[in-house]
């Protein structure tokens, strides 16, 4: 009875168990389908490649990847979905077992962990750990760093068994005393995430999972050449396709401000008259459906005249280099960070310079001078959601859901493109499927709110991951240390070059300059310095934020550097380091904080942990190294908590939730604050009309910045609350206080909020909001709000024959003065380690002519399920010493900082030669072995 | 740059001849769609018409065949990976169809595709080179068996006439003792060694590493080591991000060694 048209099938199939009967697209996905037509968004699609495993779901019992899995495949058979499992208040084991071991961050990757580890103990109801690895490989997640999963599918199998013990899961933690000896009640202890069973059960809604009502979708034509004059634009094909609504070029942005950008507006919405990289958008088509729209780009027909092409920062700085931007932008400048251009160079973005002492006096003085010189390439985040935006103009609003990191900073941008008043903008950020500062600020909002404005429908504009990798990556970097250090080992001077490639726009490079600028000598006292920094405009991908920005790629050749002054002077690596950590309450930069915490001790720590497990056949050594992030960015952030007649609390917060647990970690301060349970708080986030004001999701700051507006906030609640209950029963405020979820009269007499509130407005009761505001002022005038620390310290296994390198252990120290959430706190460092795994093993963006050799997963390569080291030890140093609610200090991006130079560092201790770049790929590793021999075989010690 | 798939027609014939005449219209095969949607996913080909050949019966599963192990082209990794007949009769082709890809290419690939695919890093050509093994080519004029090494011409070329299909893998009675070891730091192996004793000697298979596997005979185990300098000199390697041709054709010979020491073990052990 197949009597569909030639390009569509007749199927019959059971969904979870719903049977149903459909004709559709042959060209339809099985996720496509599932997702789109049936409205089962809990399977994520995201390398589309059959890398990820994010769209895994069972066809028959058995896991696919239903981003390449034709949807007529489900006909005559069973497919389960994630929404076919448990719900979150009946969860599957599996599910269970996710939520309890915190085997999930951003949640993006979850559900088809869950699918796949359904299928796997379905087979193998007690996997090793080497069998886990094997049959997860192919599922990619790119925030646990892995160990809490593998943990996951252990308990998941053993609940499964019925062997399942609740009482020896987890490493006992001991919480925190109060000044009155009391305990904290919700603060300063494991508490699962508040977004843990909506993340399991696949409920969880992210930017891509929400279109508007009667959506168009809009896919952009790219640019397929690195530098050209456009001669002009066809569109007339394309606009036949039937389907197609609109095709917008940047000739049609007249009118509007046509760029972007908050610090360098040169961002082109859609390339106007020239184009700057391989992947551009030159015109964007929005059409009734993904397909048409999709069909329709293909017919554009761009004429383009060549323009010869600078593809890296040395090509970019050579003389006669290709000018990439005539304009300067300038009267347009609204960067909070000094835009210096070069007046030698055009295609130098900006300049910083940084220092103190006199440094050709500390070299004079130096007994050795050693210099190091590193390049890092450029890496892509690769957050699991790609990018994407859906925007709609209602009733004069202009309103966006996106991926945006810090949705107030994105509505300036979008604002100025459209003449808005900023009130008039309403952005709204639901779960953000990974960040790691790559969704920081704008990035496909204006083009999506474009298509709007073009065509007058709601507009999707959902990025493959090809397109978000030619959408931002992080900054190359080429740095040369050259330190003066005494016979003993202290640091004289240092005088520091740095050379940061960011593409073709400048986004937050600026702040990726001024970070690395800040970021490549410490956190080491030094009396003379000298720190140039340039940002170089080149025909690549625009470059900016990705977790501890700029600090990363610089402490390679810092850490490098410390390493080999100690190989040369002979002494101890860990010594040379403890000798030049600056002691707590140190100025180590000018104007900006004193060291706030215990360097050498925290140090002490890590090496007391860190050591080699013998194997045989390989090559062993450590490798360790510290950092230093100026933590919190701007310390502006505001809050809101709204308490209704029944007593519960709600939370609003301008903050993004992005898997870094900020959700969580704000419900307990706000519990702990009013003495509610975790179950009646509520915080939401992140809706620029509904929330209050956030600057910015980035730089490790929620815990503080916003943690601390929560905290004051609450407190504003119960100041109301007790002025109202002295009002209730006609009393002096003096003689109430708050006890514990009540209000006490001081003649024993209390009552719970909600009473309270309803008797002071009578009638049913009205609701109270408390505000908390935080600004430079006070403890947080001296900058940074905080000193993210970060030290790791690797054990890595080498095969000498293939170079093939691997972490045995890995050890961090996350210093953060009070863990609100010590599973988070571990999970964070975790994350951000194995992230840095990747960053040092296999990472880099490859171009080879004017285009990337690897926009893929495929050949893309970050760390998989077998990648996470085989040992991990966290240690968590809580001196109640920050700026922070209950003296805590941000984390998330400080393991991040070391371990590239960590790495490297062990490397050169088990090949005999120090490594220049990154990643150590195992040829890279295998050469380094050969180079080792030849100098030994020349000059045997 | 974004992955959607063109438009095509579909049929799902349950008989050859049906497959064939599908084919004839303007047909392309297609069974688990692993290696072909993704494909068309990238812009490579789009076929206008997908013949889906699951439906027919003859073309799947696993049986003896006058002494032979005959494996339906239509037939899953998995299922290969899991079958009893398969792990006595080609231990190494359990193996390579157990290690491939991922969990869900397992599920969904098949043996045929594969082969037909012909992609350089295929474990399933390794082991069938390794093997000896032959495959049937079905079309409507007829029946022709040619040796795997005849069918697979280079990377991404088989020797398949249009309107064929491959119809069933032929792989002949074990020789002796088998040892399969792959190198596989990315996302496909970089190295893939397949060793088989045969009466006459050890035939050594390297794949993964030039356009097709390449295979050695050598005397015996014991000749290995004599044998790998003049292997690796003989061997075409691909150049690509997982090594230049140098550390390629190093790393073959390390895992030729590897493989022969543990190929050892597992028969005086």
């Amino acid at each position: 009875m197949d009597d569909a048209p030639d390009n569509e099938t007749v199927i019959s199939t059971r969904i979870n168990g719903r049977r149903i009967n459909r004709r559709i697209e042959n060209r339809l996905t099985l996720a496509e389908f599932l997702r789109e037509k049936e409205g089962l968004r809990g399977t994520k699609v995201s390398c589309e490649s059959q890398v990820c495993g994010a769209c895994t779901v069972l066809v028959g019992g058995e896991p696919v990847s239903s981003c390449t899995v034709l949807a007529v495949e489900a006909d005559q058979a069973e497919v389960t979905t994630i929404e076919g499992l448990g719900t979150p208040a009946g969860l599957d084991p599996v599910q269970a077992a996710f939520a309890d071991c915190t085997a999930l961050q951003c949640g993006y990757c979850t559900p088809g962990f869950v699918m796949a580890t359904k299928a796997l103990l379905s087979r193998n109801p007690d996997p090793t750990r080497e069998e886990i690895e094997h049959e997860l490989e192919g599922n990619l997640c790119r925030c646990t760093g892995y160990l809490p999963i593998i943990e996951a599918v252990q308990q998941a199998a053993a609940r499964i068994a019925g062997t399942y013990d609740p009482h020896a899961a987890h490493r006992p933690y001991a919480g925190h005393l109060k000044e009155d000896g009391e305990p904290y009640r919700y603060v300063g202890r494991p508490v699962e995430r508040v977004d843990a069973r909506v993340k399991v059960t696949g409920q969880a809604r992210f930017a891509i999972d929400i279109p508007f009502p009667d959506t168009a979708y809009a896919v952009a034509a790219r640019s397929d050449r690195a530098h050209a004059t456009i001669l002009g634009i066809d569109t007339l094909a394309a606009l036949d396709v039937p389907g197609v609504i609109a095709v917008v070029t940047g000739e049609d942005l007249e009118g509007l401000y046509p760029r972007f950008g908050h610090m360098v507006p040169d961002h082109a919405i859609i390339a106007i008259g020239k184009v700057r990289y391989y992947g551009e958008p030159v015109a964007l088509v929005v059409a009734d459906s993904r397909h048409a729209a999709y069909d329709a780009t293909r017919l554009i027909k761009v004429r383009y005249e060549d323009l010869p092409a600078a593809m890296d920062a040395d090509a970019a700085l050579a003389p006669g280099a290709p000018m990439i931007h005539e304009d300067t932008y300038s009267g347009d400048t609204v960067s909070l960070v000094k835009v210096v251009r070069s007046t030698d160079n055009p295609n130098v973005a900006n300049t910083i310079d940084l220092g103190w002492g006199d440094v050709e006096a500390g070299f004079a003085e130096a007994d050795l001078v050693v210099k190091t010189e590193t390049y890092h390439p450029a890496l892509y985040a690769f957050a699991m959601e790609p990018y994407n935006s859906s925007a709609r103009f209602v009733d004069d609003v202009l309103e966006i859901t996106s991926t945006a990191q810090h949705p107030f900073m994105v509505i300036k941008d979008v604002a100025r493109v459209f003449d808005l008043p900023h009130s008039k903008v309403r952005l709204t950020v639901p779960f953000i499927g990974g960040g790691y500062g790559s969704k920081s600020y704008t990035k496909v909002e204006p083009l999506a709110a474009v298509g709007a404005w073009a065509s007058g429908r709601p507009v999707k504009l959902d990025l493959s991951i090809e397109e978000s990798i030619y959408t931002t990556r992080a900054d190359a970097a080429r740095t040369t240390v050259r330190s003066a250090f005494r016979s003993d080992g202290t640091l004289l001077a240092r005088d520091i070059d740095i050379v940061l490639d960011t593409g073709a726009y400048v986004d937050n490079s600026n702040t990726v300059l001024s970070k690395a600028t800040a970021r490549c000598f410490g956190p080491y006292a030094i009396p003379n310095l000298r720190v140039r920094g340039r940002l170089v405009y080149t025909n690549t991908v625009p470059a900016s934020s990705y977790r501890a920005l700029g600090a990363f790629q610089v402490n390679l050749a810092a850490e490098t550097n410390m390493d080999q002054a100690a190989e040369q002077l002979g002494i101890d690596p860990a010594e040379i380091r403890r000798m030049n950590l600056v002691p707590r309450g140190e100025r180590f930069m000018e104007g900006k904080r004193p060291m706030d915490t215990d360097l050498v001790e925290d140090f002490d720590e890590l090496m007391a942990l860190l050591r080699i497990e013998p194997h045989d056949g390989v090559l062993q050594a450590v490798g360790f190294g510290v950092g230093a992030n100026e933590g919190g960015a701007y310390p502006t952030s505001t809050a809101q908590v709204k308490m209704s007649p029944d007593g519960s609390a709600l939370v609003l917060s301008g903050s993004t939730e992005m898997g870094q647990g900020s959700r969580s970690v704000l419900t307990q301060i706000a519990a702990e604050e009013l003495g509610l349970d975790i179950a009646r708080v509520r915080v939401f986030q992140s809706d620029s009309s509904g929330t209050s004001f956030e600057r910015t999701t980035g730089g490790s700051r929620t815990t503080t910045m916003t943690g601390l507006a929560v905290q004051r906030a609450c407190r504003d609640i119960v100041t109301q609350l007790l002025s109202m209950a002295a009002t209730n029963w006609e009393c002096a405020v003096e003689d109430v206080s708050h006890v514990g979820d009540r209000i006490v009269h001081a003649d024993g007499r209390s009552e719970e909020f909600g009473p309270i509130i309803k008797k002071w407005y009578g009638a049913g009761g009205g609701e109270i909001t408390g505000r908390g505001t935080v600004r430079r002022e006070g403890e947080l005038q001296m900058q940074p709000s905080f000193w993210e620390i970060g030290m790791v310290g690797v054990a890595l296994d080498i095969d000498p024959e293939t170079g093939v390198t691997k972490v045995d252990q890995l050890v961090t120290v996350a210093d953060v003065g009070f863990a609100i959430n010590p599973v988070g706190v571990e999970g964070q460092d975790l994350g951000a380690a194995v992230q840095g795994i990747g960053g040092g093993l296999t990472e880099e963006l490859v171009y080879e002519g004017s285009q990337l050799r690897n926009p893929n997963l495929v050949e893309y390569r970050v760390p998989h399920i077998n990648d996470a080291p085989r040992r991990f030890d966290s240690v968590i140093m809580e001196r109640r010493d920050g700026t922070g609610p209950y003296g805590a200090k941000g984390v998330g991006e400080g393991a991040r900082i070391p371990m590239g130079g960590a790495i490297a560092a062990a490397v050169a201790r088990a090949t005999g030669v120090w490594p220049t770049s990154l990643p150590l790929t195992p040829e890279r590793v295998w050469n380094l072995i050969q180079e080792g021999r030849r100098r030994q075989d020349e000059h045997p010690v | 740059m974004i992955t959607l798939l063109p438009t095509f027609r579909l049929s799902r014939p349950s008989t050859l001849e049906d497959a064939f005449a599908g084919l004839a219209d303007d047909g392309i095969a297609y069974v688990g769609g692993t290696e072909l949607v993704a494909a068309m996913q990238l812009g490579l080909i789009s076929p206008p018409h997908l013949v889906d050949l699951k439906q027919v019966g003859d073309l799947t599963g696993i049986r003896e065949e006058d002494g032979l192990l005959a494996i339906g082209a239509t037939t899953r990794h998995a299922d290969v990976a899991g079958s009893e007949l398969v792990r006595a009769q080609a231990p190494i082709l359990a193996r390579a169809c157990s290690l491939l890809g991922n969990a869900r290419v397992r599920a969904t690939g098949t043996v045929g595709g594969n082969l037909c695919f012909a992609d350089p890093r295929s474990d399933v050509s390794t082991a069938l080179f390794a093997l000896d093994a032959d495959v049937r080519l079905r079309s409507a004029q007829g029946v022709r068996t040619l040796s795997i090494e005849e069918f697979i011409l280079g990377a991404m070329d088989v020797d398949l006439d249009d309107g064929e299909i491959l119809e069933t893998v032929l792989v002949p009675p074990p020789t002796g003792a088998q040892h399969y070891l792959r190198h596989q730091p990315t996302e496909y192996p970089t190295a893939a060694i397949a060793l088989v004793q045969r009466p006459e000697g050890l035939r050594v298979t390297v794949g993964a590493i030039g356009e097709r596997p390449q295979a050695f005979d050598v005397e015996g185990l014991d000749a290995v080591e004599e044998a790998v300098a003049g292997m690796l000199e003989e061997l075409d390697v691909i150049e690509d991000l997982n090594g230049s041709e140098d550390y390629k054709r190093h790393l073959a010979g390390v895992f030729v060694r590897r493989a022969a020491a543990a190929l050892k073990e597992s028969i005086d052990g």
